[in-house]
């Protein structure tokens, strides 16, 4: 085949993955009036409502403005669960490209972890804002950040790559999916710290990969020390192993796509 | 190649073994759910085959669904580079094409609003207008032909030519026939998954024209319509016949042929008056013979009897047809009966089916000096 060498190939794909960026980022606001306010809103609201929450109910934030606590958990929580979101129907809603060209279909999910990257650097901005406004020391640790995006956009992916090849068959997965987020949202230390999980649970807790990446994130960017690298290593693993899984799945399950669809 | 949910399942496509040359065009054709479809996606590499293997040399652009992945809120010319991505132009080509593409879509300045706000030919306009200016070895055209006005069919048309010119292999499939006759060289023809035919376009489409006509007349052959009757006659059977008066369910086009009726009469008839009508498939009636006027004269007949007419000379076009008949006392004037559609017959040839008689034609053209 003349154009189908490995280099022509991934330019394609990476075209292909940019224009659809570039299209679900430009059209999902253009007919609002908030327009990527919404990005924003999105971690800022969930922080007021949980900080009422803790008006009612005491939650320990180990000596850290809880505003500040919690914000800097929300914003790599909302991240990766706009990326299960964003992937999980992202076969659905591109059926009809789907149907029409040969097309490497893992374009499609990862597209949508790409998007949820955006919504990232829009509440990025303010959770630095907030860095600032609460004296927060800036660290070398903070070097540490794009390895964890990238392990907790690996991880929605792996994880959105599941419900979007099994969605295709059964729009249950896609259903599930802002229940997942819901019930992960707790299992993982994002609105209160991780030391007030009891001792005889932590390493059950642990294998949940959010749990590092989330303490990784809450450590680098407010306490100003590198992530405890035991447990992103947990978190590095459990991920490696759900993309080995998933990944395959989605490649053999896609050439059913076309047929199903 | 062929594809299917289970082995006890209808096979879409099975047993299809095709070359296509570079630089060939290729018409496909067939009647709905042929297959046809299919066919092109397997070769996209959108559908795998169950069975068997595609091997393609070089780029292949579907132009299937062209409108697939346009989204609303963008304007033309977003949904331009959307498409152009789609169809694998990096974004430099996509660029330098940019201008091509709005000259031929001929939106002006719709061209730059959301496509929400276009009518469906603006919106086929648009994806024509893309596809037609990538680049690629092969192109795979699935009904697409039938969009916009006719001047843009005929520019649509003329670039797929140009294409051709240049070396591009072209799979079409169309309803369009003429389409084919004049685009395609080579055709085949498929019928419930199956290649049935394969030649030039031309015998492609006669073995389709056959086919449907066969159909047709299945369609319209007996049980009888329209009957009205006096009771006096019981209709025994209509048959058509050829040369050595064997039983015909296809006449060669040309080739005489008759049609012979067997009844059986309950009282004496004077003067009996037999019509006979040919009605083509889409209910014109092409020829009417009454005996009478062709000079079968006789005075008084009974009991079973058996009528025929013979036509020396076929002009009847390609086609389906089903015979008329009706029986008169020529003395009371009164009618006995008159059945629509007792046999049917189909014409089968090797020229296309136009119009409704066929007659020799010669063509001359002489060209004179202007000056």
């Amino acid at each position: 085949m003349k154009t189908s060498t490995l280099r022509s190939r991934l330019a394609r794909f990476f075209t292909l993955l940019l224009a659809l960026v570039q299209r679900d980022v430009t059209t999902r606001y253009r007919r609002s009036m908030l327009g990527p306010a919404w990005a924003i809103l999105q971690p800022l609201i969930l922080m007021v409502v949980f900080n009422l929450i803790r008006g009612v109910v005491d939650i320990p934030s180990e000596g850290v403005p809880y505003l500040i606590f919690s914000y800097s958990a929300l914003v790599p929580w909302t991240f990766f669960s706009n990326g299960l979101m964003y992937c999980g129907p992202s076969i659905l809603s591109n059926a009809a490209i789907l149907k029409k060209m040969a097309l490497p279909r893992e374009v499609f999910p990862l597209a949508g972890v790409t998007v949820a990257l955006f919504d990232l650097a829009m509440s990025g901005l303010i959770l630095l804002g907030m860095m600032v406004w609460f004296r927060v020391q800036f660290t070398w640790a903070l070097l540490w950040l794009p390895f964890l995006v990238l392990i907790t956009g690996a991880l929605a992916l792996g994880v959105g790559m599941f419900i979007a090849a099994l969605g295709v068959f059964r729009r249950d997965f896609v259903f599930a999916t802002p229940f997942l987020a819901q019930i992960w949202l707790f299992a993982t230390p994002v609105i209160y710290p991780l030391s007030s999980v009891p001792e005889k649970w932590q390493s059950l807790y642990m294998l949940n990969p959010m749990v590092g990446l989330i303490e990784g994130f809450r450590s680098v960017l407010v306490k100003g020390n590198p992530p405890s690298l035991e447990t992103l290593a947990v978190s590095t693993a459990v991920t490696a192993l759900i993309l080995i899984v998933s990944w395959p799945m989605f490649r053999w399950i896609s050439q059913y796509f076309a047929d199903v669809l | 190649m062929g594809k299917s949910n289970e082995d006890s399942a209808v096979w879409a496509l099975k047993d299809i073994n095709l070359e296509v040359h570079q630089g060939e065009t290729l018409g496909i054709i067939g009647p709905n759910g042929a297959g046809k479809s299919t066919l092109l996606k397997i070769l996209a590499g959108v559908t795998p085959a169950t069975r068997g293997d595609v091997q393609i040399r070089g780029r292949v652009f579907p132009m299937i669904e062209l409108n697939a992945g346009l989204h609303p809120e963008l304007t033309g010319r977003e949904n331009g580079y959307l498409l152009g991505a789609i169809m694998g132009l990096s974004r430099n080509e996509a660029r330098r094409k940019m201008p091509q593409i709005e000259e031929f879509c001929e939106l002006g300045e719709w061209f730059d609003r959301p496509v929400r706000q276009y009518s469906s030919g603006m919106l086929a306009r648009l994806g024509f207008g893309v596809a037609l200016n990538v680049e690629s070895d092969i192109i795979l055209i699935d009904e697409t032909f039938s969009v916009g006005d006719l001047k843009f069919q005929n520019k649509s048309l003329a670039r797929v030519r140009k294409m051709r010119e240049s070396g591009v292999t072209v799979l079409l499939v169309t309803h369009s026939l003429d389409t084919v006759q004049f685009v395609a060289q080579r055709g085949i023809l498929l019928d419930k998954g199956r290649i049935v035919n394969s030649g030039t376009a031309l015998e492609a489409l006669n073995a389709y024209e056959s086919l449907v006509f066969r159909l047709e007349q299945q369609r319209l052959g007996p049980p009888l319509r329209h009957r009205i009757s006096s009771g006096q006659i019981t209709l025994c059977r209509a048959r058509v016949y050829g040369h050595g008066r064997e039983l015909l369910d296809e006449v060669q086009a040309g080739a005489p042929f008759g049609i012979e009726v067997e009844f059986h009469l309950h009282r004496e008839l004077h003067h009996p008056v037999f019509s006979i009508g040919i009605v083509n498939a889409s209910g014109i009636l092409c020829i009417w013979n009454v005996s009478q006027e062709d000079g079968l004269i006789r005075s008084d007949v009974s009991g079973i009897c058996r009528v025929s007419a013979w036509y020396p000379e076929n002009s009847l076009m390609n086609g389906a047809y089903e015979v008329h008949f009706a029986i008169r006392d020529g003395s009371s004037f009164e009618t006995l009966d008159r059945l629509a559609g007792i046999a049917s017959f189909a014409v089968v040839g090797s020229s296309r089916a136009r119009g409704i008689i066929a007659m020799p034609c010669h063509w001359q053209l002489e060209s004179y000096d202007s000056k």
